[in-house]
Formats: structure tokens, C-alpha cells, sequence
């Protein structure tokens, strides 16, 4: 009796067991038939693309973010009205890169992937050979005006490896100073120009005002560096310069004007510019202490309206000014920093994702796009300001980069080849630290320029 | 009626494999993929790995966050152990054996950030932290103590034990808890006995509480060993992110940067493994250190 019982349960829990089993190869096979069924659709849609038509499935990975996702929403609704016969598939989110990430680890990548936010990376991409060569495809596509797509963009799409295209430059961004420009009327205070201007602006709102004008967040130290630093390497030295300081090359880090740059920062803090509490804050708490005017100035990019959207307090206006931390009489520095839009190597339905890419760079969605995310879209001579839904402080960037004079446009390349690529991330990591070491005053510029050289040559086995 | 072998490893089977298997699942296999990973040079974002043998160890040993790391690590293990042993030990007497008429009410709040998650606890006390609106500089202003105001997070010095103070808070109530355990069972009469000897309170405490209720204390220190060895990422990501500079960086945390954020997924798995063999060497030396014989009265 006892013995029919042990074996009761034992078998009951075989089948316990197996049903698990069952239940999550179950699960599996959903996945995989999911998957195999888009070979499938691609070859159909590869031979109907082949014979001029384009169909079967295009699966889309956009990341959610300070942008948002009204304008994809527009655009994809768009597309399935033009192209009928493609059934879109939208990843999306603010975390989509980590939940994509298996698909491309397991070479079953979407077919178009916008590259932004955390977890993503173009240069990585590239080198592991994620991306599609589209320099062949690209070079033939125009614009409604018959300008070639490729001499349209704001910032050129990066050609690598001798000329090779490994995606388009869909987001214009960039990183400045923000700053209240209803309050600043209000008080009567000057928007700065250059360095100089930016110092009075800021010891005469500590006066007044009674508050330390500047903050970043110390929690994401490459605020600052892409706020600030950047632009202050450019206008001292140009590309050549801020692109030899980002990549680690020795004798840009034991250059003089290196160490200006890191004098400007060091004047910053020693006149007492900088809230002492910035090395605890995160980025929101920082842009909050903004909004509340505990400060004056933040370095952020374009997404900062958009972002604290919902924590704006009436009456302030967003105002930006590209970082001032170029001499008196020279141009302000803007780095663009693209946010790109790419095929996978591995699509499965290239002909689509073509399509897709060459539907969306067109005049209405360049509007659209600046009126609903708060950026600019990568193209020239978009004309914003009939526009009433695009914010004013846009408008002014959109004129001042569309008419160069007050400010210039600095390109900033990551390195493909992989050794390098690996000095540019431990250089970035180790500015971000220093950031810290010097806006918190606990060492000065000369320090901070000796121990990027220090690293520098570490890295480069000097 | 006596069972044979077969039933007996009949049985056995039945009651071990289930948990084996899950075991097997979701600890050994990951333990090994981390293992094997850490043996290649990958990105953790594509198919692309090339197998480099112990070059990420070679590494481990050249980096100089790891050492600050390992040290950060350490710091919340003995400042953890000492902070919630003794706060625990304290209100698990004080509830159990003062006759407190309110004590299943403090056994609920003391227990209450046991079930609140760990980033709502970093979120809520970074604002009890905020330099400007924050509870403790405000109190500091309140008392005249102007001058100790300080940003808390933002600070080299202090940020680190700023963040083991929430640490321990919300780590007082299941280790509370487990003792009361222990206290309830310890017949009363053996307090009688040691009463009317003589015995004062702290006597009783030391010869009596303290030994008989040994076991629950060496569980208590051990899994408070293994969790801030492994756990502790999640509160310095969320209040600190491994800031000011590395002031607060944990193993855990500067493992999730390395492989997450700087796309070095095996450089991130050999950190794993680091943390696996310094958390088994901490508790092997914890077993010999606790072992004591158990007391019988």
C-alpha cells in the first residue's frame, strides 16, 4: 500500500516535471515559430522587393526617451498608409535596447533600429558588424527639392572605413546652457557670449540672487563633460583637439591648451559658482533644482524641456545658449551629438527598411519631429519659424546653426578599431572622475591635465 | 514496515529533485555561464566573442577601482553585522522580555522596510539626504548645528556611511524578528531560576539570552555577511551610482558599469567571479570563527 503511494507520487511528479518542461518548451516554440515565420515573410519580401513592390513584415526598434514617441507614432502610421503591404512591427520603450538585446545577440535583429539611450552604442555596433553597408543605397536617394540626402544633413553622416555608411544621422542634438529666460528679463540679467561674460553673468546672479548659478549632476559626471568640456576643447583647439583629448592621445592631454580649458573650469569653482551639493545629484534632481531656481545655469541637451515637461513651474521659459566657454571674440562651440538611425546586417527585410528610412527624411517630418520632441531633426534649411508649435528657444538654435557666424560646428569621431575604442571608453570614464575631483575643488587644473596624461599614457603603454 | 533502500531513496529523490533541479536552473547554470564568459573578450551585445583565457583576471588585478571596491564592500559588511545585530538583538529583548503592551505594533513598523523595495528606500532617503530640502540638514539648521550641514551623498567622506545607515534601517526588522524567535522559545523558568540566584538582567542576558538563542544569531550575521556581499549594488546605484568619484563604488556596482554601460561584459563576468569566491571565503572564515558548541541548559 505504502509502496503504490511512493509511487503515486513519484510519477505524479514526473509528470509535474514534465509538464513544466512542456509548458516552457511550449513557450519556446511560440517564440521560435514567431521567428521563423519572418524568414518567411523577408523572403517574400526580399523577391517582391526584387520585383519593385515592397511588403512582408518591417520590425522597428526605437528607444523611448526625453524625446518621446509621438513623432515615431506618426511617422509608422504614415508608412503603413504609403506601403500598404508592410505589416510594421514596433519595439519600443525606454528600455527596449536590453530587451532587444538576446535578438541581436542571437542574430535575429530587427530590421531598422534608432540608436539612442542607454545599452546602445553605433561605434560598438559598427565594429561588431551589426550595421548594414548603405553608402551604395544612400548616395542614390534625394529629397523632394532633388538635393542629395546625404548633403542635406546638418552634421554629415559618418563615413568610416574609406567611405563606408553605416547609418544616417536622424537626431540633431546637442549640449549647451539652459537657463530661465523670463527670469533672467525679469532681473535684468545678460545672456553670456563667451567665457568672460559667462563668469560676470554668474558672480553678479550669486549677488543678487544669492544662490551658487551653476549645477550639474556629479552622479553623471558626462554632463559635464559633454556639456561643457567638450565645447571648451573645440574652441580651444578645434576638432582636432577635442577629438585627440576624447580618444586619449597623450600630447592633447600635455597641450597648453588643455590646461586653459581646465584654468576656465578652475576659475568656475574657486569664484564659488558651483552648488557644493552637485556631487549628489542625479541628473532629474539636478535639472529640478534648476526649474526651482535654487541655480541659474544647467548644461543639458535639447531633451530638457521635453523631460521635465510635467515639473516646469509657470512662467519659466527654457532658454539655451551653446556652452560659453570660448575666448571673447571667437565662436561659440556646438558639438553635435547624432542620434542615428540604421539597418541590421541581419535584416530580414532590407528592401522595406529602405523604404522606411528614405519615408522619413522629408520637410513635414523634420517639422513634425521639432514639434513634438523639442529637437531638431538633421536636416539644413528647415525653415522653423512660421512654425507656432515649435518652442521659441528652438527656433533661435535652428537660425543660429542654419546661419553660421556667432557660432561653429564641431564634429566629434569615436574611433572604430576596437583598441581604440577601449582608450576612449577608460579616457571617458577617467574625465568623469576627475570632473568630480575638480568641481568639488579637490584638485586643480594643472592636477587634472597631469593625471589625464597620466592615463593616457598608461593606456597607450607610454 | 521498514522501508527498503528503494523506498527510502524513493523518497529522497521526491523531496530533493524538485529543488535540485530549480537549483541546477536558475544557480548553477548562470554561475557557469558567468564563469565562461569571463574567459572572453565580449561585448555582451552581439555574437562576436573572442576567448582571451585569463586576460579579464590579469586585468582584475591591475585595475585600481577593485581594491577601493572590495574595501567599500567591507565596510557595509562590518558596519551591517554590528548596526542590525546589535539594534535587532536590542528590540527583540526589549519586545519580547519588558512586556511592552504596544509590542506587536513595533514588531509591525520595526518589520515594515522589510517589505518596501530596495530602490524605494534608496529614493526616499536620498531626499532625507538632499542638501537643500532634505529632514537632516533641516534638523541640523533647526539645532543650531548650521555648520554640519553637509551634502551627504555628495561628500567623499560621508556619503559612504550615509548610504549604510538606510542599509541597516531597512535591514532591523527580519533579523528582529528571527530572534524574538529564538527568545520565545527559551523556557521561562530558567529566568525564574537565575533571578532567584541572584542573577541581575544583563547577567541573565549574557549567560542565558545570548547563548541559547547562539544559532539564530550566527544565521543572522551570516546571511547579513552573504546579502550586503552581493546586495549592497542596489542601494549605491540608486542613491550614489558608485559616486562621488568612487567614493561609494561596490563590487556589484562597478561590475553592472563595466559590463553594462561600458559594453565589457567579460571584464563584468570576471567581477562576478570575484565576488562569488570572496563571498565563499568570508563565510568559510565566519563558519570557523562562530563555531561554538551549543547550549543546553
Amino acid at each position: 500500500m505504502k509502496n503504490s503511494v511512493y509511487k503515486k507520487s513519484w510519477l505524479f511528479l514526473l509528470a509535474a516535471l514534465l509538464l513544466f518542461v512542456l509548458a516552457a518548451c511550449t513557450n519556446d516554440t511560440t517564440s521560435e515559430d514567431t521567428e521563423t515565420e519572418q524568414p518567411e515573410t523577408t523572403d517574400e519580401g526580399t523577391e517582391e522587393a526584387g520585383s519593385g513592390e515592397i511588403s512582408g513584415q518591417l520590425e522597428i526598434q526605437y528607444f523611448v526617451g526625453g524625446y518621446g514617441d509621438e513623432w515615431w507614432k506618426t511617422v509608422i502610421e504614415d508608412f503603413k498608409k504609403a506601403y500598404p503591404d508592410v505589416e510594421v512591427i514596433e519595439h519600443a520603450g525606454p528600455d527596449i535596447n536590453t530587451e532587444m538585446n538576446t535578438r541581436w545577440i542571437s542574430n535575429d535583429p530587427p530590421d531598422v533600429v534608432y540608436i539612442d539611450g542607454n545599452g546602445s552604442s553605433e561605434t560598438q555596433m559598427i565594429s561588431e558588424g551589426q550595421l548594414m553597408d548603405i553608402s551604395e543605397w544612400a548616395k542614390g536617394i534625394t529629397m523632394e527639392n532633388g538635393t542629395p540626402l546625404l548633403d542635406s544633413f546638418i552634421s554629415p553622416a559618418e563615413e568610416l572605413d574609406g567611405g563606408k555608411i553605416y547609418s544616417l544621422p536622424l537626431v540633431f542634438d546637442t549640449w549647451g546652457v539652459w537657463y530661465d529666460g523670463n527670469w533672467f528679463e525679469e532681473q535684468g540679467w545678460e545672456a553670456p557670449t563667451d567665457f568672460d561674460s559667462w563668469i560676470e553673468s554668474m558672480k553678479t546672479i550669486k549677488e543678487e540672487a544669492g544662490i551658487a548659478p551653476f549645477i550639474t549632476t556629479g552622479q553623471y559626471a558626462q554632463y559635464f563633460q559633454r556639456g561643457v568640456l567638450y565645447p571648451a576643447f573645440a574652441a580651444a583647439g578645434g576638432e582636432e583637439l577635442l577629438n585627440n583629448l576624447s580618444n586619449g592621445v597623450v600630447e592633447a592631454w600635455e597641450s597648453e591648451e588643455a590646461l586653459e580649458v581646465m584654468k576656465k573650469v578652475e576659475k568656475i569653482v574657486d569664484e564659488g559658482l558651483v552648488d557644493e551639493g552637485f556631487a549628489a545629484y542625479s541628473h532629474t534632481q539636478s535639472q529640478m533644482n534648476f526649474l526651482l531656481h535654487k541655480n541659474a545655469y544647467i548644461p543639458v541637451g535639447f531633451w530638457l524641456p521635453n523631460e521635465m515637461i510635467n515639473d516646469t513651474p509657470e512662467g519659466f521659459e527654457y532658454s539655451f545658449v551653446p556652452t560659453p566657454m570660448n575666448d571673447s571674440g571667437n565662436p561659440m562651440a556646438l558639438i553635435p551629438d547624432i542620434r542615428p538611425v540604421a539597418i541590421a546586417q541581419e535584416a530580414d527585410n532590407p528592401e522595406a527598411a529602405k523604404a522606411f528610412l528614405e519615408f522619413i527624411f522629408t520637410e513635414k517630418y523634420a517639422q513634425a519631429f521639432a514639434e513634438s520632441t523639442g529637437a531638431i531633426m538633421n536636416l539644413k534649411n528647415i525653415d522653423l519659424s512660421a512654425n507656432n508649435n515649435v518652442p521659441s528657444f528652438l527656433k533661435g538654435i535652428n537660425e543660429m546653426i542654419n546661419n553660421p557666424g556667432a557660432i561653429q560646428i564641431y564634429e566629434r569621431n569615436t574611433p572604430v578599431d576596437a583598441k581604440e575604442q577601449e582608450i576612449n571608453v577608460e579616457i571617458t570614464n577617467e574625465i568623469k572622475l576627475q570632473i568630480v575631483e575638480i568641481l568639488m575643488g579637490r584638485i586643480d587644473a594643472e592636477e587634472f591635465v597631469q593625471r589625464m596624461t597620466n592615463k593616457a599614457k598608461e593606456l597607450r603603454g607610454s | 514496515m521498514v522501508q527498503s533502500k528503494k523506498q527510502k531513496y524513493l523518497f529522497l529523490s521526491f523531496c530533493l529533485l524538485p529543488t535540485f533541479i530549480v537549483f541546477c536552473i536558475f544557480t548553477v547554470y548562470p554561475m557557469l555561464g558567468g564563469l565562461y564568459f569571463s574567459f572572453f573578450d565580449w561585448s555582451g551585445t552581439s555574437s562576436v566573442k573572442e576567448f582571451i583565457g585569463l586576460d579579464n583576471y590579469k586585468q582584475l588585478l591591475n585595475d585600481s577601482v577593485i581594491p577601493k571596491a572590495i574595501l567599500n564592500d567591507y565596510f557595509f559588511v562590518f558596519v551591517k553585522v554590528f548596526g542590525i545585530m546589535i539594534l535587532s538583538l536590542f528590540f527583540a529583548v526589549a519586545l519580547t522580555q519588558l512586556r511592552i503592551k504596544e509590542a506587536p505594533f513595533y514588531r509591525i513598523v520595526f518589520f515594515f522596510p522589510n517589505i518596501m523595495s530596495v530602490v524605494v528606500i534608496g529614493i526616499l532617503w536620498q531626499f532625507i539626504y538632499d542638501p537643500n530640502i532634505g529632514i537632516v540638514n533641516s534638523l541640523l539648521k533647526a539645532i543650531g548645528l548650521e555648520q554640519w550641514a553637509k551634502p551627504w551623498l555628495g561628500d567623499m567622506t560621508w556619503a559612504l556611511p550615509s548610504i549604510a545607515i538606510p542599509a541597516i534601517w531597512a535591514g532591523i526588522g527580519l533579523f528582529m524578528l528571527l530572534l524574538m524567535g529564538g527568545i520565545t522559545s527559551i523556557s521561562k523558568s530558567l529566568y525564574e531560576a537565575a533571578e532567584i540566584d541572584g542573577a541581575s538582567e544583563w547577567q541573565q542576558f549574557w549567560k542565558i539570552t545570548v547563548p541559547l538563542i547562539w544559532p539564530q544569531i550566527k544565521t543572522s550575521i551570516i546571511y547579513i555577511v552573504i546579502t550586503s556581499l552581493n546586495g549592497s549594488f542596489v542601494l549605491v546605484q540608486v542613491m550614489t551610482g558608485g559616486g562621488p568619484g568612487i567614493a561609494t563604488e561596490v563590487l556589484g556596482s562597478y561590475l553592472y558599469q563595466r559590463a553594462f554601460e561600458d559594453f565589457k561584459f567579460g571584464y563584468g563576468a570576471a567581477i562576478g567571479v570575484l565576488i562569488l569566491v570572496i563571498s565563499l571565503l568570508t563565510v568559510i572564515i565566519l563558519q570557523f570563527i562562530l563555531k561554538k558548541e551549543k547550549v543546553e541548559y
